[in-house]
């Protein structure tokens, strides 16, 4: 069984959005409401890196452990999903959330919230999958189609990664390999440079796709 | 030192002053060569570490920290609009969720369970305290209208803000078992609409109970004497007292205090629309969940006392009058300045009383045809 | 179900006694015999009627003090309950799909809320002085309470259907709609209605005598 992972890799993310922009299409998600965002450090200064985030679908996710009313629930896939019909729009969720995941349509005062969204990793919700009801609640159910989430798909650069965490971190691991012992923090020149690639023997190939 | 004993020594022998040089030189040597390692040897590591390339501190190091915001908040920023939408990890999420799971949670559930239990075994021990000397029949007024209905305000708040609040603390474990979490879900959004509607209600009623109740309620010498004799609590054992005695001016204090904490910390969390962070809510969640529980629990022995708990204690808030041999036996010192005033025995005649508390003018009245009459 | 039931027939049939029984009583207050002036009128009744519909809305000299209390808290109740019933954004939904066809602008949600609290206070204080105040408790009748207690309780369940995400949160409410429509006309929730006929009557009976009051 898969379990299921996002992985930015902050020297290729180039603060595109579009990540940001395709999750939005794909699910008709409401204005204020922001699945996923793209999170620059240091813009524009030397060492300027970005991140794409959204929920990290945890193993013990915070979310369901402070829910009064335990409306979330987890995937054999390891998605971390949950029922708007059991949602009574609290914010706890929001306050527990290490990445501000949880999103409420509505900020207004009296504790109005409306109910939370938040990214599903493109795995819909309750009942049936992509039934009109899901999807106008959730969005698209792209993994009942056997597709990826829409975000790691149009992700120009393939800075955000997103699927199986074996294979997530396979991908991850050989990037790292010929970027050097360094790994991390070494910059687009190294991120993308032809030759180290061909020194590191992985010109051109994933490593999920050579399986 | 390999030619140390080919040399004839003779160290006794007074022909030589001090250290031939031949030996001072090689002395010195050893010094030099033994300074050089003392300076060279602790950099041996760090050029091992740059030659062998094994150990560079990770160059991503530094984005991780400002990512946690290790060293205060980040150089951050996005194009998503929201409320800390550039704050990458939120600081406070985890150690809130573990208050509420492993503070609030059980701590208030044994608290407010341990003031029940406690409440239960008081009742079997002492049972009702009964009016010892019987009921007189003279009656001495004891709150106003204004007082009881303002009383009676904060409390139908204050009871619904707490069975509400207890819903959603407590549902998850004690009412999704009974009702289903559909069932549980309806229950659950109606307390929580009707907590975040009803409470800042509750501010203006304990401001307006500040006010009315504040006068008699300042400490004295009498009620130190009154808790050192368990407020009377025991059978036997009377303790003399004012118009309100210790434990009711605690009460009092408790309160004005958590009123002021809950109703604050409660404004903030129910009123997200002036940018506040997570941080301040997480910290108004504490506050406010934190008071509440034990203001709850402190409750429950207030409602106690003043219903089952205590014979005569209720009519001072349902009709304003109690009993004189209540009130001898409870707030004595007050019966004292009571008859001393002529108020004991009155009858609680309704236009004196309206006279009373509502400064009326009625002089209009008497003589049917005037202006006031009119009106 | 239950809700198809309560906002089905059960609907009809309250909105039916509310209406009938409002116009019923209205009618049986129109003609009810009125003693015939025989004096010459010093003036017309017309403007007295009026004006007395207007300044029978504030406190008379003399009462000011006194009904401060009443004056404040009753308007805290009234204008808040009309706010919520007339601009609240559930309520103009359902008066434009099941009442008249067609709908006004809702007041923001903050002022529902807002008008809500005031009316939840008002009613709280209202109800609760009538039973605190000897006077007030003893010219209350069982119709004075029941009017009280069902009006805070149709507020209540409104309150808590607030999230509008639960059928059976909303039936609860429209039940207890029913059963005020239902109660309205037969009780003195009909001051709605009345109190203008019966300022109208004084002030006009008054207009005609050329006082002004």
């Amino acid at each position: 069984m898969a379990r299921m992972k996002f992985l930015c890799d902050t020297e290729r993310c180039i603060e595109c959005n579009g990540c940001v922009t395709a999750c939005k299409n794909e699910h008709e998600v409401p204005w204020g409401i922001n699945r996923r965002r793209v999170v620059t450090i240091n813009d524009g200064e030397k060492g300027e890196r970005s991140l794409s985030v959204a929920c990290m679908h945890c193993s013990d996710a915070p979310c369901m452990a402070v829910c009064p009313v335990d409306c979330f629930f987890q995937t054999a896939d390891g998605v971390v999903l949950h029922d708007k019909d059991i949602c009574i729009g609290c914010g706890y969720c929001f306050y527990a959330c290490p990445f501000g995941a949880p999103q409420f349509p509505t900020g207004g005062v009296f504790g109005s919230r409306g109910k939370m969204d938040k990214c599903t990793f493109c795995a819909g919700g309750p009942g049936e999958a992509n039934s009109a009801e899901q999807v106008r609640k959730y969005g698209r159910n792209r993994l009942a189609e056997g597709k990826l989430p829409i975000c790691a798909e149009m992700c120009a650069t393939k800075a955000l990664l997103a699927g199986d965490g074996d294979v997530v971190a396979d991908i991850f691991r050989q990037r790292m390999a010929y970027r050097g012992a360094a790994g991390l923090g070494t910059g687009w020149g190294v991120a993308y440079d032809k030759g180290l690639r061909k020194a590191s023997g992985l010109d051109g190939k994933a490593a999920g796709k050579e399986d | 030192m390999t030619d140390h004993p080919s040399r004839p020594a003779i160290p006794s022998e007074p022909r030589q002053h001090g250290v031939p040089p031949r030996v001072r030189a090689r002395i010195t040597r050893y010094l030099l060569a033994l300074l050089a390692f003392v300076l060279i040897a602790p950099l041996v590591p760090y050029a091992a570490a740059y030659l062998g390339a094994g150990n560079v501190p990770n160059p991503g190091a530094g984005l991780w920290n400002e990512v946690r915001q290790r060293a205060g908040p980040a150089d951050a920023n996005t194009q998503a609009r929201g409320v800390e939408s550039a704050v990458l990890i939120n600081q406070v999420g985890e150690r809130w969720r573990q208050f509420r799971s492993e503070m609030l949670v059980p701590v208030g559930a044994w608290l407010l369970l341990g003031t029940l239990g406690f409440l239960a075994l008081f009742w079997i021990l002492r049972g009702r305290i009964p009016l010892e000397g019987g009921r007189s029949g003279q009656l001495v007024p004891r709150f106003s209208v204004n007082q009881r209905v303002v009383h009676w305000f904060a409390a139908i708040l204050f009871v619904f803000l707490a069975v509400t609040g207890l819903v959603l603390l407590y549902g998850r474990f004690v009412l999704i078992p009974i009702l289903g979490p559909e069932g549980f879900s309806a229950t659950a959004a109606a307390c929580k609409e009707g907590h975040n509607l009803f409470g800042p209600i509750f501010p203006f009623a304990v401001l307006a109970m500040i006010v009315l109740f504040l006068r008699g309620n300042g400490f004295n010498q009498i009620d130190l004497k009154w808790f050192f004799r368990a407020g009377g609590l025991l059978k036997g054992h009377p303790a003399s007292s004012g118009y309100y005695n210790g434990g009711q001016k605690s009460w009092f204090w408790m309160v004005v205090l958590f009123g002021i904490a809950i109703s604050i910390s409660g404004l903030i969390l129910d009123f997200g629309v002036f940018g506040q962070g997570r941080e301040v809510m997480a910290l108004a969640h504490v506050v406010h969940g934190g008071v509440a529980v034990v203001f709850i629990a402190a409750s429950l022995g207030h409602i106690y006392i003043g219903t089952v708990g205590m014979e005569g204690a209720f009519e001072s808030m349902s009709h304003g009058y109690v009993d004189a041999n209540w009130a001898r036996e409870h707030h004595d010192l007050w019966l004292a300045e009571m008859e001393a005033a002529g108020m004991v025995g009155v009858e609680p005649n309704a236009l004196e009383e309206v006279k009373r508390h509502d400064n009326i003018d009625f002089k209009g009245f008497g003589s049917p045809g005037t202006k006031a009459v009119q009106g | 179900m239950f809700l198809e039931f309560v906002e089905g027939p059960l609907w009809y049939f309250s909105a039916v006694v509310f209406v009938v029984g409002v116009l019923w009583r209205l009618v049986d207050i129109w003609r009810q015999p009125s003693r015939t002036d025989l004096a010459v009128p010093r003036g017309s009744g017309v403007p007295g009627a009026l004006r007395t519909i207007v300044t029978r809305s504030w406190t008379a000299k003399g009462f000011s003090r006194g009904a401060t209390f009443h004056l404040v808290a009753g308007y805290m109740f009234h204008i808040g309950l009309f706010v919520l019933l007339i601009f609240a954004a559930p309520h103009v939904k359902f008066i434009e799909e099941r009442i008249l066809g067609f709908g006004w602008t809702p007041a923001p949600h903050w002022l529902f809320m807002v008008a809500s609290d005031l009316a939840f206070a008002g009613i709280l204080l209202l109800w609760l002085r009538r039973l605190m105040h000897p006077v007030m408790r003893k010219i209350s009748t069982f119709d004075d309470h029941a009017a009280a207690i069902l009006t805070f309780v149709v507020m209540l369940t409104g309150c808590l259907a607030l999230l509008k995400s639960h059928d059976s949160l909303r039936a609860i409410h429209m039940l207890t709609v029913c059963l005020l429509m239902v109660y309205f006309p037969f009780s003195r929730l009909m001051h709605a209605f009345t109190f203008p006929v019966s300022r109208a009557y004084t002030g006009a009976a008054m207009g005609r005598k050329g006082v002004s009051a």
